[in-house]
């Protein structure tokens, strides 16, 4: 306890009267090593967590109710809506139609020997009101306007059905050529086959969205000749601080589950997204590492040469009784102190500067808009790494000199 | 008080052997002021670490108020020196990032005072040097003489039995010089064991007894009052 105690009187004045450069590099080090742990492995989770964040808002919404595998449809889906519409941790839900099919865009100025120009998508039957009220849905329009009920012969496409948004031509995959708002498209579900009017254009980041033909669902029950009712899905959004598990758990205990898939939008997230949050923080912490081991050395280094250059001092603190330890102590102590001044910096800079600012600009990536993911207990836990190898790093040369023979210290010899 | 008996110290080099000390004997008592002097390279240093405990002779004994000190630990050592020397060394050897009163208080911390009992006690052992008006001042700021006034406070402050002090005016002017010793009689006279090693005659003139080594042996023992007048062969 003495020696802790006389390490830190030590290690206290050494540090408020060491150079304000030279403390100022090392927690510069520190801030940067903290930021390179946090913000590398945060960015890379970041980006699918874009898309995870972005599939919840605009298509799953918080809890997603689905046909269970073998079926078409849910079953008793006006029961299942009556028992939605009871719950009262709900805020909102929309009940959607959902088919496969055909959009053609050419048909009426190709010849007998052209190729016809179609894209395949789903086709889903939305109430405008009820959709907008739970994903948004009409602020991603970049052309055109959103559906309105009573529209009839009318489509809102995602735009990675038409080859100006993406432009690229695969024999597996084929766009929409020339098609915009007020053009004329054939639409075909099963045998049925429609002209509809392009009445918008929607970008999502969201493949069910992008790759979505939408109309008033009235008209696609129509076409797909379902008059019982019976919906495909039903995403719906929990009040604000209500968990979605919750939510969940009511439906199934109210008996749901015996006809539908009730999810949870974590539940409905695709094995592959969530193997992939696991890859990137996998390798958000080895190239974090690097920085670790960087700014280890850079410690031993630092504490190396301090305690090399002070090794007479240091036997004559020896040689008048003041034992090794506490001045191990002092040099643990001055480690300890770079490395929480680095890291309290850092977490100030993520979460004061950094998260905010990636909310407020998301990175803008193909398949998602990459946030800063920085959850508080994985940031304590890197800060906690950071302090440990920093104080193992400071220990070891001060261990280094201390060892050495007091009178060798002390007459400065090797 | 300190008894040496056939204390020998031999370096070894690789094939390169050196005795230092070559069989020394020699009695300290308490409250004695007594100075080691002889030309460079005679052992005088090397005498005062072996009798200061700062490193292990090849052979012979030493005693200090009755206990065997060769039979300590290193951990012992370190404690025993803590309680019972003082050090001045020739280059001060004061903390540079800890002012005047902050590097006299670190040995008494060391002793279990609180931050506050060794502080005070810190800036009584000063103000004896007389360094009142210099108590927060950081190393860098005091003159040799100072530093070295300061160094004599942090050995003394925790009233140790011994003090050795290893060359302590080697680095200081006429002036400074004179000051240290001033404070060396003051302590002998308060009844402070003084072990100096000095290798100007000036100086060594001033304790009370002058033991003289050459060649790792002690040739000479003078006592004070007849320090500049008679010398006499060894009578350890």
């Amino acid at each position: 306890m003495i020696n802790a105690r006389v390490g830190f009187y030590l290690a206290l004045r050494q540090i408020r009267r060491a150079s304000l450069w030279t403390t100022g590099l090392i927690v510069f080090v520190m801030v940067l090593t903290f930021l390179n742990l946090v913000v590398v492995s945060g960015i890379l989770v970041g980006l699918i967590q874009g898309a995870v964040d972005a599939t919840r808002a605009r298509y799953t919404s918080d809890v997603i109710i689905s046909a269970l595998p073998d079926k078409d449809y849910i079953e008793n889906s006006q029961n299942i809506i009556t028992i939605v519409s009871t719950i009262p941790q709900i805020d909102a839900f929309t009940p959607r139609y959902r088919e496969s099919g055909v959009l053609e865009a050419n048909y009426k100025t190709r010849r007998e020997t052209d190729k016809p120009n179609t894209a395949g998508g789903q086709v889903v039957g939305i109430d405008p009101r009820f959709e907008h009220e739970v994903t948004g849905l009409a602020d991603g329009i970049i052309e055109g306007s959103f559906l309105e009920p009573g529209d009839f012969d009318q489509v809102v496409l995602g735009h990675y059905l038409l080859k100006q948004y993406l432009p690229i031509e695969t024999p597996a995959f084929s766009t929409l050529e020339n098609v915009g708002v007020g053009t004329k498209i054939r639409l075909r579900v099963g045998d049925v086959m429609r002209e509809v009017t392009v009445k918008g254009i929607l970008f999502a980041k969201v493949d069910e969205i992008s790759l979505s033909a939408f109309m008033v669902d009235a008209q696609l029950r129509g076409l797909i000749g379902r008059s019982d009712g019976n919906v495909d899905e039903i995403a719906i959004k929990v009040r604000d601080g209500v968990d979605p598990g919750v939510v969940r758990d009511a439906l199934v205990r109210q008996g749901v589950g015996g006809y539908a898939k009730v999810q949870t939008f974590e539940d409905a997230q695709p094995k592959f997204l969530k193997d992939m949050i696991k890859t990137f923080s996998m390798l958000g912490a080895a190239f974090s590492s690097i920085g670790l081991v960087v700014a280890s050395i850079t410690v031993f280094i630092v504490i190396f040469i301090n305690a090399f250059t002070r090794r007479k001092y240091i036997g004559i603190l020896k040689g008048i009784g003041i034992n090794g330890r506490a001045i191990e102590w002092s040099y643990v102590f001055q480690s300890i102190f770079y490395a929480v001044i680095g890291s309290a910096i850092g977490i100030a800079v993520v979460y004061a500067l950094l998260v905010p600012f990636f909310a407020a600009n998301p990175i803008n990536f193909p398949f998602s808009d990459g946030i800063l993911v920085a959850p508080l207990d994985a940031t304590v836990f890197r800060m906690g790494l950071l302090v440990c190898a920093t104080v193992i790093a400071g220990y070891i040369p001060a261990w280094m000199i201390i060892r050495k023979n007091t009178l060798d210290s002390i007459l400065g010899r090797n | 008080m300190i008894e040496v008996r056939a204390l020998t110290k031999t370096f070894v080099t690789g094939e390169l052997i050196t005795p230092v000390l070559k069989g020394i004997d020699l009695t300290v008592k308490t409250g004695e002021f007594i100075a080691i002097m002889g030309r460079s390279g005679a052992g005088k240093s090397t005498l005062m670490y072996h009798m200061s405990l700062l490193d292990v002779p090849t052979s012979g004994s030493i005693f200090i108020d009755g206990v065997d000190a060769l039979s300590m630990n290193e951990s012992e050592k370190v404690r025993f020196r803590l309680r019972t020397f003082g050090y001045v060394f020739q280059e001060y050897a004061l903390l540079p990032e800890l002012n005047a009163i902050e590097n006299v208080a670190v040995p008494l911390l060391m002793q279990g005072l609180d931050r506050a009992s060794a502080e005070t006690r810190a800036a009584d052992a000063l103000i004896k040097v007389g360094l009142e008006k210099r108590l927060g001042s950081l190393p860098s700021k005091l003159s040799g003489g100072e530093q070295q006034r300061v160094a004599i406070a942090r050995a003394v402050a925790h009233t140790p039995s011994i003090l050795f002090a290893d060359e302590p005016t080697a680095n200081l002017d006429r002036e400074s010089s004179a000051s240290v010793l001033d404070i060396f009689q003051e302590l002998h006279a308060d009844g402070q064991t003084i072990i100096m090693v000095t290798h100007e005659d000036e100086y060594g003139a001033l304790a009370e007894r002058i033991v003289r080594i050459d060649d790792g042996k002690i040739v000479d023992t003078t006592q004070a009052s007849h320090a500049r007048s008679r010398r006499t062969h060894a009578q350890p």
